[in-house]
């Protein structure tokens, strides 16, 4: 193919002529240095280029290499406890080739190791006839993670060579009788990250994502193939909320992508990660996590590639039968490159400056999430990506475009509240803004796995809050004491719901995470208690005998969230605490 | 819908309530008048006029009422006299109603 020559260079963007032979998409090697860009426009002989790297000290006159292929990810054993930069470099092997703690330019990193050897246990066998998605092997890639090696997409064939043992990524590993003649493959796919993975079908959401926080599982759940979004301005948690998700979410795998945020974050991330045993495989989590790492100081453009590299590793893994969680902290600094670029190549602006295509692209990254039959003969194996995407609104203020365009295709939204994280209330979700619009199908889920009325409970919850909000505003103009006593239980109450229940300690070991046992028997706890004070108002005590009556028990409530899982005990003495702390208000003798 | 009168007191205050057909409760002390009272509002007494003295010791109790439409709990002076109690809580209902002090 031939090679191009640069005209200019402005920032990230280059702009190279003689490029008849490329087209749109295509990767070249751009300069002496061979900076990876890819080609976004093209006018003529001239493209634009849009490059991954810092491009000072590239001049005119330099070559473009055109490779003739798109933006690609390797898929293969070796990714899981990794970390890759926006364009899947390992960065431990960016720093051992380098030497150096920041990128360097113009480094080819291989995206899997070549040298690592893995264990390989074959499924299929010669003679079978396998196609797109069949699985031909497995890796036991970490504890958790069984790498199924499969069929690549497009490919058709009968086994003519296959055999269990140890092989590196490169090492031919089957081959197949095609059409097209015998082909060979090793355990390494490429694929396009910008093109959804193909599937047979997609299904409706039914499951429930399951992370542990109280307040999303409760009462904003979100659905394993759903999409959640978390806007919230600066302080207010969105990172930690992130990160619970990514720790303590009931998925088989967990895709990172720190998008333009602190380095440090990501630092936590790897520090803290390999500590934490998930609650539900006993191992580590870092086994089951991949980290996609493209912090505030590395190139831009490379930021608007990595969340489409995260999710094309999710899609992957998704094809194996699992289901995959994709983080994407932040997508507004995602949309900021993608205003950057726009804004270089000269694009008629839209609202903010943002490029007029923002929300169609918002849109193609947030559909790729989904519930679907993957590929392949045989039994139908299921797998799941949930895409949960955070926003930074500048100023916290939700009308700016990438929130609202991200509100258009999301189904939960998780509102992050500053007046919240002012008052050190975390998980700092607003009650009352926030929705989920799968919560009613979830909470039936939930409702008969754990064989209550689950939904009645939840629908009890969000009234308490909801009158409490409104009481709240007659308490601002008249004063508590005007308000009738069952209106002072509501605002007990929903007080109780939000201090002991919805308030969540990230940092505590116990509190960090709340099986779906607990919250129901947390939950449970705090509505009898309202369901008996009521009660007994209605034999005449007053609502002043019960609220001093039930201070010991009411601190009790509240420090039910530190209680173990594996003391379920401890749930049953403060049930049987609450029916006597109200029996002894009536047994007074006043109400004789 | 009518609704009857109660008055609740101590003896000496409130027997002469019942020569004009008023129904007359008996309470010594806080407690006692607390109960009276709650049982009173549960039948549907419409209005309760209650001393003063006894009204002082419970206004727990006159608060929950206050918020009620029925019953209304007027306060009376007893046998002994006013105590002021009544007129300060009218005066603070007053002001809490038209937003100035007019008594």
């Amino acid at each position: 193919m031939k090679n191009g020559t640069i005209i200019s260079v402005a920032g990230p963007l280059v702009v190279a002529k003689g490029m008849e032979d490329a087209a749109v998409r295509d990767i070249c090697r751009v300069g002496d240095l061979g900076l990876i860009g890819e080609i976004i426009q093209i006018r003529g002989d001239e493209a634009s280029l849009q490059v991954y790297e810092e491009t000072s000290m590239v001049g005119p006159g330099e070559p473009v290499v055109i490779t003739g292929e798109p933006l690609s990810v390797e898929l293969g054993p070796g990714m899981v406890a990794n970390m890759f930069d926006g364009i899947q470099r390992p960065l431990d092997s960016f720093l051992e080739k380098t030497g150096g703690n920041y990128l360097e330019r113009g480094v080819v990193v291989e995206p899997l190791d070549r040298e690592k050897e893995w264990e390989f246990t074959a499924v299929a066998q010669v003679g079978d006839t396998v196609e797109a998605g069949d699985i031909i092997g497995t890796v036991q890639e970490t504890p958790v993670i069984e790498h199924r090696i499969m069929v690549a997409p497009g490919v058709k064939g009968v086994v003519k060579n296959i055999a269990s043992g140890v092989y590196k990524v490169t090492d031919t590993l089957y081959s197949l009788e095609t059409a097209k003649g015998e082909q060979s493959f090793d355990m390494i796919q490429r694929w396009p990250v910008r093109k959804g993975r193909p599937f047979k079908r997609k299904l409706g959401t039914e499951e429930v994502l399951l992370t542990g926080q109280r307040v999303i599982d409760t009462m904003f759940p979100v659905a394993k193939g759903g999409t959640a979004s978390v806007p919230g301005p600066f302080g207010a948690g969105k990172t930690v909320v992130q990160h619970q998700i990514a720790k303590w979410a009931n998925v088989d795998l967990v895709v990172y992508v720190g998008c333009g945020e602190r380095g440090n974050e990501m630092t936590e991330v790897i520090d803290e990660f390999p500590k934490l045993i998930d609650p539900n495989t006993g191992k580590s989590i870092m086994d089951r996590t991949i980290l996609i790492a493209n912090t505030s100081n590395m190139p831009v453009a490379a930021r608007e590639a990595s969340i489409y590299t995260g999710i094309a590793i999710a899609e992957y893994f998704r094809d194996m039968g699992y289901s995959v969680a994709i983080m994407a902290d932040s997508t507004s600094r995602w949309a900021e490159a993608l205003r950057e670029i726009s804004g270089r190549l000269e694009e008629m602006p839209g609202d903010e400056g943002y490029p007029a295509y923002l929300g169609s692209r918002l849109a193609d990254y947030y559909e790729r999430a989904g519930r679907v039959i993957t590929l392949g003969n045989g039994e139908e194996r299921e797998g799941s990506v949930t895409a949960i995407g955070a926003v930074s609104p500048p100023g916290g203020d939700t009308s700016e475009p990438v929130t609202q365009n991200t509100l258009s295709v999301v189904k939960v939204y998780w509102g992050l509240d500053s007046s919240l994280s002012q008052r050190r209330h975390f998980p700092a979700i607003n009650w009352l803004s926030s929705y989920s619009l799968d919560s009613e199908l979830l909470n039936n889920y939930v409702g008969q796995q754990l064989n209550v009325d689950w939904e009645q409970m939840v629908n009890h919850t969000r009234n308490l809050l909801q009158q409490e909000a409104e009481l709240q505003e007659i308490v601002r103009l008249v004063g508590v004491e005007s308000l009738p006593e069952t209106d002072r239980l509501t605002l007990l109450i929903s007080s109780m719901i939000r201090e002991s229940y919805l308030q969540q300690n990230a940092y505590d070991d116990v509190d960090t995470y709340t099986s779906l046992k607990k919250q129901y028997d947390m939950l449970d706890i705090i509505l009898s208690f309202e369901a008996k004070s009521l009660d007994a108002m209605n034999l005449g005590a007053y609502f002043e005998d019960i609220v001093k009556d039930t201070a010991v028990l009411r601190e009790k409530i509240g420090r039910m969230k530190y209680i173990p899982e594996d003391k379920p005990e401890s749930f049953e003495e403060i049930r049987q605490e609450t029916e006597k702390s109200i029996q002894h208000v009536l047994e007074k003798e006043v109400y004789k | 819908m009518s609704h009857k009168i109660a008055v609740v007191g101590d003896k000496d205050s409130v027997l002469a309530f019942k020569m004009i057909g008023f129904e007359v409760f008996f309470a010594s002390d806080a407690n006692e008048a607390r109960r009276v009272v709650d049982n009173l509002a549960r039948e549907e007494y419409g209005i309760i006029f209650l001393t003063e003295q006894l009204g002082a010791q419970i206004s727990e109790t006159l608060e929950r009422y206050d918020e009620l439409v029925t019953p209304a709990v007027i306060l009376i002076p007893n046998h002994t006299g006013t105590n002021n109690f009544g007129k300060e809580r009218f005066a603070d209902i007053v002001e809490r109603a038209v937003g100035i002090k007019i008594m």
